[in-house]
């Protein structure tokens, strides 16, 4: 019976073209516009590391001033400081440890015809590559013993290497990046992770563009790499390189892979001790408490998802709604001209049961088509606001997720919007209608 | 008036009447605080960014590929701005670290007292060997701008100097100074405590907004050093072009930079409208969005309108008849209508109303937008009753056509 109701129902699609084309349209705007703000909050909250975000560690201890500071005071940064960030990295906490920082500089190719050209990179430890699973093309991430002697190596990315190279292995030869010779030991795949949770201070952000090398750490350090970044510095710090590094300014970044989730605690234990013990030296002046961020609670505390993605979903939603409620006034509409078709079905022992399935199920149809046209406006909105920035580019793509949620949104607004259009067709008095045929 | 038949005729079908006014209200609401945040954000991103002539102006940024000690760095820093000086069509070239703007700069924070615990305010501060008040235009409202005698050549690997003159903006006087009229003179801290730096302010600039261009004060809180500084920080020329020559001035003087340095450099030149635009893509991105919802909700709300009023007109057919045989003229029919619906409307306004405060009360409780001012009600309010007439008509106008011979005779 419910397949018959269904044949019905699009049969009766074309009963009523002009009003059946205005709800199954302002159906699918509505569907549309709540489905596209959605998709974009969706992907910018999404996981890029679903099977190990929780055991993806940011430590954060404040190195800040104690003048003007009381407890419970804002921290001072989120980055760490040189002295911090080596320390953690040699604590042999967890199972894998980085630190990172951006740098940039020029590009002196040795094809003319490319000429110099500036590159924006990363100078991590060679563990980053393993914590973030970064596929690879050619070649691998350099060894530990590469990490230690500061060796001039570069893993290019998939773009980069094209441009330079073609499409062949350049692996074992050597580019000019940043005044100094480096040996290629690697070139890794396209990889965009959503949000880019490794680089969201400094740099283009959470949605920017990807990283086109990497250098060791160790060795930007020695070839006094300047950041490409940001840096917080409380006072004024002695010139010159080492007292960049000697100094409590901020600017790396700490990751922590865990063993476990549930490791967090011995972490913290770990975190807390080398705090006291470095107030003890004297060198952490702030009585503040230390912080471990994993992936997810990193990124809400970089506010990843803007306040405009949230005020145009809402916005979204109460245009949805009004649509729902324009969609109620239709199929009253709709259903009221069937009042002599339902007197003779009821005469004829049709159940309110019956009647309200079928009418239910007319209005699930319109759902239906509905959905189908608001996929498609959502794909055309998304597309449209793709092409206004290639940041935004990131993250207006559609996934099966959203794709589940479009349909289910379209069909339960409209069974929703008919509920009372149909529970109103079942009050028909079959006597009433037949008398005045 | 018939305003009373009309009102207990609505009240015996009460359900579309209330759909019509319910879909009116939910309007109004969005509509309102769309509107709002969409002038809110328009307001932001139509500041002025304190530059006088912002179409002709742009940004070159050198990095040559050898960079060499101090005082070749001081050296091919001259020679670029002889260069770019001598190209024809610029105005004025000044070197900067840093462009308003621009989203990324360098920034300090600032106090009226070296004793003092926490600082005043944080601020850009732009450094410059050149005058950047000449060459952006910007508003001298006090004191005198930089003279070379002023500028420090600082080598940042070996040097702590800073140099003891500085100007600011007005915003960041007020902030470091509340309530004094005059700030030339006074001493500025950079920092708080025994590391800070002191500098007397020699002048006062209008306006000059920092590299992030916060909303509100935070803004326009910026400083300018004069220094020529080496190893570290970026080089930037700030340069204006005659007007109408921007495209050929930015080519040309690229060129120069390159042929100075032999092609071995990277030069970059990007306008400021280019940085204006970056900074309020964002702004103008959820404009855009809000402005396509309400759009689209005044289509929706007018079809629904058109929608209900169609039905009612299909359904009193023969009432419309009898009346009209009973000696009512077109004119009442079509009055009878629209004065329905403008008392349907009215009521959805007065629940829009409501809804638009609420609305506003949750962002501004959850998302600390600004209130709602009484404007875009009344606005609001007008609209949706000139929206309400004018989708009624098309419906009354056909209510008044039926013709009362035929309308009576059938069944």
């Amino acid at each position: 019976m419910i397949q018959y109701y269904f044949m019905l129902g699009v049969r009766s699609l074309r009963r009523n073209p002009a009003l059946t084309a205005l709800m199954v349209l302002i159906l699918a705007v509505g569907v549309a516009a709540s489905v596209s703000t959605l998709t974009i909050l969706h992907v910018m909250s999404g996981d890029p590391y679903p099977q190990k975000s929780g055991r993806l560690i940011v430590p954060v201890v404040d190195n800040g001033p104690t003048e003007g500071y009381t407890p419970g005071d804002e921290r001072n940064d989120n980055q760490a400081s040189y002295t911090d960030a080596v320390n953690i990295l040699n604590s042999k906490q967890g199972d894998r440890r980085t630190v990172l920082y951006g740098v940039a500089g020029s590009l002196e190719a040795a094809r003319n015809d490319i000429g110099v050209f500036t590159v924006e990179g990363l100078a991590p430890t060679r563990d980053f590559f393993d914590i973030f699973e970064v596929p690879f093309l050619y070649g691998q991430p350099w060894s530990a013993a590469e990490d230690k002697d500061a060796s001039d190596v570069v893993i290019l990315n998939r773009k980069l290497s094209e441009k330079l190279y073609g499409a062949v292995n350049p692996t074992g030869q050597r580019v000019r990046l940043m005044g100094n010779n480096y040996l290629i030991v690697g070139v890794i795949d396209t990889w965009r992770p959503v949000p880019r949770v490794h680089r969201i201070i400094g740099g283009e952000g959470a949605f920017g563009d990807e990283d086109e090398f990497f250098i060791p750490f160790s060795t930007a350090i020695r070839h006094e790499q300047s950041h490409n970044g940001s840096m917080n510095c409380t006072s004024y710090r002695e010139p010159g390189w080492q007292s960049l590094l000697n100094s409590e300014c901020t600017w790396l970044q700490v990751w922590v892979e865990l063993h476990s989730a549930s490791d967090r605690a011995n972490f913290q234990n770990w975190l807390d001790a080398y705090a006291s013990e470095q107030r003890k030296l004297g060198r952490l002046k702030r009585a503040a408490p230390n912080v471990q961020y994993n992936v997810m609670e990193w990124l809400e505390h970089l506010k990843v998802v803007g306040k405009d993605s949230r005020i145009s979903a809402w916005l979204a939603f109460g245009f949805l709604v009004l649509c729902l409620v324009n969609t109620i006034g239709l199929l009253l509409a709709k259903f009221s001209v069937r009042a002599p078709e339902i007197g003779v079905r009821r005469a004829l022992g049709a159940s309110r049961k019956e009647i309200f399935t079928q009418f239910l199920i007319e209005s699930a149809v319109v759902g239906l088509v509905g959905g189908v046209l608001g996929l498609i406006l959502a794909m055309g909105a998304l597309s449209l606001i793709g092409s206004i920035s290639k940041q935004l580019a990131v993250v207006t793509s559609m996934d099966w997720m959203m794709l589940f949620v479009t349909f289910a949104m379209a069909v339960s607004a409209a069974v929703l919007a008919g509920l009372l259009p149909t529970w109103r067709a079942c009050q028909v008095t079959p006597a009433l209608q037949l008398k005045s045929q | 008036m018939e305003i009373k038949p009309i009102f207990s005729a609505l009240m015996r079908s009460r359900t579309g009447p209330i759909l019509v006014a319910v879909q009116v209200a939910l309007s109004l609401a969005i509509l309102a605080n769309a509107l709002h945040i969409v002038n809110v954000r328009q307001a932001v991103s139509a500041r002025s960014s304190g530059l006088a002539a912002e179409e002709s102006t742009f940004s070159l940024r050198s990095r040559p590929l050898r960079a060499g000690g101090h005082e070749e760095q001081i050296a091919t820093q001259r020679a670029e701005i002889a260069a770019l000086r001598a190209v024809p069509g610029v105005v004025s070239v000044a070197q900067t670290m840093q462009l308003p703007m621009s989203q990324s700069g360098n920034y300090n924070s600032l106090a009226a007292k070296r004793e003092q615990l926490k600082e005043s305010t944080g601020a850009a501060v732009y450094v410059t060997p050149d005058s950047l008040i000449k060459t952006w235009g910007l508003k001298l409202i006090e004191g005198r701008d930089f003279n070379p005698q002023d500028v420090l050549e600082v080598d940042q690997n070996v040097s702590k100097e800073f140099p003891n003159a500085v100007i600011i903006t007005r915003a960041t006087g007020e902030r470091v100074w509340p309530g004094a009229g005059s700030f030339v003179g006074k001493t500025l801290y950079f920092g708080t405590g025994k590391d800070a730096r002191e500098a007397r302010v020699i002048g006062v600039i209008e306006k000059l907004q920092t590299p992030g261009a916060a909303v509100g004060d935070d803004g326009e809180t910026s400083t300018i050093i004069p220094a020529r500084l080496t190893n570290g920080g970026r080089v930037i020329y700030a340069i204006r072009a005659e007007p109408g020559q921007m495209d050929r001035v930015m080519r040309d003087t690229e060129q120069a930079v390159r042929n100075l340095h032999k092609g071995q450099v990277v030069v970059r030149t990007k306008t400021t409208l280019d940085d204006r635009t970056s900074r309020y893509k964002a702004d103008n991105a959820l404009a855009w969005m809000l402005i396509t919802v309400s759009v689209l909700l005044l289509i929706v709300t007018a079809s629904g309108i058109v929608g209900m009023a169609s039905l009612w007109v299909t359904q009193r057919r023969k009432q419309i008849g009898v009346r009209r045989a009973l000696g009512a003229r077109r004119v009442d029919i079509l009055r009878y209508f629209v004065t329905e619906n403008v008392m349907i409307t009215t009521t959805g306004i007065a629940g829009g109303l409501l809804g638009a405060l609420a609305l506003n009360q949750l962002l501004v409780s959850k998302l600390e937008l600004a209130r709602l001012p009484a404007e875009y009600m009344i606005v609001g309010a007008i609209l949706f009753w000139a929206l309400g007439i004018f989708a009624v008509y098309g419906p009354a106008w056909r209510a008044a056509s039926i013709s009362p011979a035929l309308a009576t005779r059938s069944a």
